[in-house]
């Protein structure tokens, strides 16, 4: 089910919130966590109900290992179930989410004609797979306790991150389980919440699935794009990416809210950081954070020397690369990114400080320096993420190609059809009919419309800080219901979320 | 002023907004789901997908007009003129019988009628006698349906709010695809044997006559719907028009083996309505100066709405008239007509294949 839907805004949601409400009524909060599990499958399940005989033989597999490791205090044997537990885990991402590819490869490389059928790929398999190795880690280390199968049911499959993240530990979220009593929040909560939701909505709904269109059109025949189109495109599917993914984030951690859990921060301005690193310490935050921790710092982190540090972050990245998808795009992706880091290791100077230098932030010269490595990190990883919407490598390096190809074309005023949407209807109408002379300006002025928009909230507040500082008003509660009625008309065509695929 | 949790505050508001939005779409109702236009109001018709259904069950009329999107161009202003009758147009793209049949029987639950003019395709004839009117989204199952629970795609859609309500005010203030003229998509288009042209690339060979068994089921079925609907109306006056195609749709069909198959559906459907006293039917396919002069078509079906107007006024007369007597000497008119087009008219327009010319 998606948060952007009819179904989901006007049906599922309001059961689910005021259905787990009125369980936690009672004395014996298993009824609610029933619910909540049950409820949490059809939502994974709505579309397709095979998906969920795929969750359940996983969340099987992992309480297994986690009783196992239970039963037992022998090192060797703990060792033992938390391996066969992870490669189980990696063994079912692999078979959905790579074996395809595998193959592919593998009658490239020797030239064998293997055929296989297509495998459908679960929703949102990345993410349960991940945040289920992270737990039999922490088993491993004793660091979790083995809870009963539907805690941990509910861990995993809690709806509002089971699809899209942000991939949630077991530590952070398993004692607001147990809390239920008082997790009885205030409407105060409640409208933080709902208000988190909505504005994670109008993120998708309005920035994300509009700047969409332009992308899809231009990605479908990139040899026919010019250099000016190119970058546009480019710059286009950043800010698309950026406000699908962070948007779905907010809604999740909206509607956690709303129920009670506080899910993990993901983005904090990704796209106004200053160097690459700092991009990774504002972009898919718990992505990062479960790289760093189960395989950055298992390898030796940065305690082993400079050589073996590089070398572990490129396998970070490298890792990075492959869990987003099968797919050389994806990789490459992740390696470029990883030598950024790289190279930002070794030259120490472009290391950013964690918070901005005052004091250079002061004076001209400082403004302009960081206004420079904002400019190159943007560039960077709105080219970087070229790579990451191409279809193939071969797509990548011909969007290359036309990025730097030079010339014009004229293809931006073709752009025209992109730009087209119910809201300028009206507007666009009356320049054609009565000032047709100024159509040109009119779309290049909607071209620029879109991006500056998105730029506009990127460099703004946050959805939190916006609601701390002015969404707890009367104006604005009529905002936020403006903004929900919206995006609700704009429901009729849904979008999926980019990082369904991942 | 900040407050502590302005909650009620944006559950109101979000009523409120969805109350009123609801309040403009209900008053507006650019597919005329709930109510035809109030007082002196014009309907305005241009988007058959989503207007038919609300027009057959909102409207006042006593006569429809049926068929595909050749019928679209007719003025049924001057069929109210004439019959002294109030009719609305009915139509769907592919003019398939069973799918006319779905909205004729919503027509007669809501409205007594007089009269039915079908527009009626021969290509209709053997499509499938199941409705199509259930798949996919055309019409959307909530315009289908008159409950109001599943009208939110309707209701809450801002394309219908930003686009349809602001095209439905612009046409009325221009009276455009308003009263007769619903549904009229000639504006714009061009008529002449060069657009026509485009449409069709003659084949260099000929296929062999096709095997149809399938297309007999299909027509078998589609004039039992027929015959049972005009059976079940005796007080209705149904009047039937064939259209008349362009000689490229006969040569295609003669090119495409299928010139055999149509001749077929003519024999079979033209005795089984002419059956019915209260049947008249008109066939204009076999007049040569119309199908002959690609000038008149856009494609190869459709015709300019002159030829409309023409075949309007042509319907009570005896010229285009079909009967019990002359059926046949009209299908062996029309047989005629099809040889001489395709071996000669249709060669006022393509090049003679190299083998003809040296026949």
């Amino acid at each position: 089910m998606l948060f952007n839907s009819v179904v989901y805004i006007t049906i599922f949601q309001p059961i689910v919130i005021g259905g787990f409400y009125l369980l936690q009524k009672f004395r014996n909060p298993v009824w609610a966590k029933v619910f909540l599990f049950g409820m949490s499958l059809l939502f994974y399940g709505y579309y397709n109900a095979s998906y969920v005989g795929i969750l359940i033989a996983s969340l099987l597999l992992n309480y297994g290992c986690s009783a196992l490791l239970e039963k037992t205090d022998a090192a060797k044997t703990r060792g033992l179930v938390s391996c066969l537990g992870i490669l189980g885990n990696l063994g079912i991402l692999f078979y959905f989410k790579y074996f395809n590819f595998f193959i592919d490869n593998c009658n490239f490389l020797l030239h064998t004609h293997i055929s296989v059928e297509k495998i459908a790929l679960p929703l949102g398999i990345s993410f349960f797979t991940f945040q289920q190795i992270s737990y039999i880690v922490e088993r491993y280390r004793k660091n979790a306790a083995c809870r009963s199968f539907l805690d941990y049911a509910c861990f995993i499959t809690f709806f509002p991150q089971l699809i899209a993240g942000p991939i949630v530990m077991y530590d952070e979220w398993l004692p607001q389980l147990d809390n239920w009593r008082e997790r009885n929040k205030t409407a105060d909560d409640f409208y933080r919440g709902a208000a988190l939701f909505i504005l994670g909505l109008a993120k998708k709904v309005l920035l994300a699935d509009c700047l969409a269109v332009l992308v899809n059109q231009e990605f479908k025949s990139i040899s026919y794009l010019d250099m000016p189109t190119a970058w546009i495109t480019i710059l286009f599917y950043m800010l698309e990416l950026y406000f699908d993914f962070s948007g779905y984030c907010d809604m999740a951690r909206g509607i956690g809210k709303m129920m009670g859990f506080t899910l993990p921060v993901n983005f904090r301005s990704p796209l106004t950081a200053l160097s690459v690193r700092d991009f990774w310490r504002r972009w898919h935050i718990t992505l990062s954070r479960f790289l760093t921790q189960y395989i950055y710092i298992p390898l030796g982190g940065n305690r082993r020397g400079l050589i073996r540090q590089c070398f572990n972050i490129f396998i970070v990245f490298l890792a990075s690369g492959f869990w987003h998808g099968a797919n050389w795009t994806f990789v490459v992706w992740g390696l470029l990114h990883g030598s950024a880091m790289i190279a930002e290791t070794l030259f120490a100077r472009m290391k950013t400080p964690v918070k901005p230098d005052t004091a250079a932030r002061k004076n001209a010269a400082g403004i302009f320096m960081e206004t420079i490595r904002r400019f190159a990190t943007g560039v960077f990883i709105t080219l970087s993420f070229s790579i990451f919407r191409s279809d193939s490598l071969k797509d990548a390096a011909l969007l290359w190609k036309k990025l730097s190809a030079g010339g014009c074309s004229g293809k931006v005023l073709r752009l025209r059809d992109t730009l087209r949407f119910p809201e300028n209807y009206v507007l666009t109408g009356i320049v054609e009919k009565y000032f047709p002379q100024h159509v040109d300006a009119l779309f290049l002025f909607y071209l620029l419309f879109l991006p500056g928009c998105g730029f506009f909230f990127i460099r703004g507040m946050t959805a939190e800080e916006w609601i701390e500082k002015r969404g707890r008003t009367t104006a604005g509660a009529f905002l936020l219901a403006t903004l929900f009625v919206w995006c609700f008309i704009s429901l009729s065509q849904v979008s999926v979320f980019l990082y369904f695929n991942f | 002023m900040k407050q502590k949790h302005p909650l009620k505050k944006l559950i109101l508001f979000i009523a409120l907004e969805l109350l009123a939005l609801f309040g403009v779409v209900w008053f507006f109702d650019p597919f005329y789901q709930y109510h035809a236009p109030f007082g002196s109001g014009k309907a305005v018709l241009y988007d058959r997908d989503n207007q038919v259904v609300g027009t057959v069950r909102n409207f006042s009329y006593d006569s429809v007009l049926m068929g595909s999107s050749v019928a679209e161009n007719f003025d049924t202003g001057y069929l109210d003129d004439r019959y002294a009758c109030e009719s609305i147009k009915i139509i769907k793209a592919s003019g398939s019988v069973a799918d006319l049949l779905y909205y004729l029987d919503m027509a007669h639950e809501k409205q007594t009628l007089k009269n039915v003019f079908w527009c009626l395709d021969l290509f209709a004839l053997d499509a499938s006698p199941t409705p199509t009117v259930f798949d996919g989204d055309s019409p959307p199952a909530y315009l289908r349906t008159e409950t109001l629970f599943d009208d939110i795609p309707y209701i809450y859609n801002k394309e219908i709010l930003f686009e349809k309500i602001p095209l439905q005010l612009d046409y009325a203030r221009q009276g455009k695809n308003t009263g007769g003229n619903a549904y009229n998509w000639a504006e714009g288009k061009i008529f002449s044997a060069a657009r026509a042209k485009q449409a069709y690339i003659k084949p260099k060979t000929n296929k062999a006559p096709k095997d149809f068994t399938e297309e007999k089921n299909n027509l078998e079925e589609n004039l039992a719907l027929l015959t049972q609907e005009i059976a079940a109306h005796p007080e209705i006056s149904y009047r039937f028009i064939l259209p008349p195609y362009s000689l490229l749709w006969w040569d295609c069909a003669y090119t495409g083996g299928e010139l055999g198959k149509n001749f077929y559906l003519l024999e079979q459907t033209l005795p089984a309505l002419l059956a019915f006293d209260n049947v008249e039917l008109y066939s204009f396919q076999a007049d040569q100066e119309i199908v002959c002069n690609l000038d008149n078509y856009m494609d190869m079906i459709h015709y300019s709405p002159e030829i409309s107007q023409y075949m309007f006024e042509q319907l009570g007369g005896e010229t285009y008239r079909v009967t019990k007597e002359n059926y046949t000497d009209k299908i062996a008119e029309m047989r005629n007509l099809a040889k001489e087009i395709t071996e000669h008219d249709i060669y006022k327009y393509y090049e003679m294949p190299p083998s003809d010319n040296n026949a």
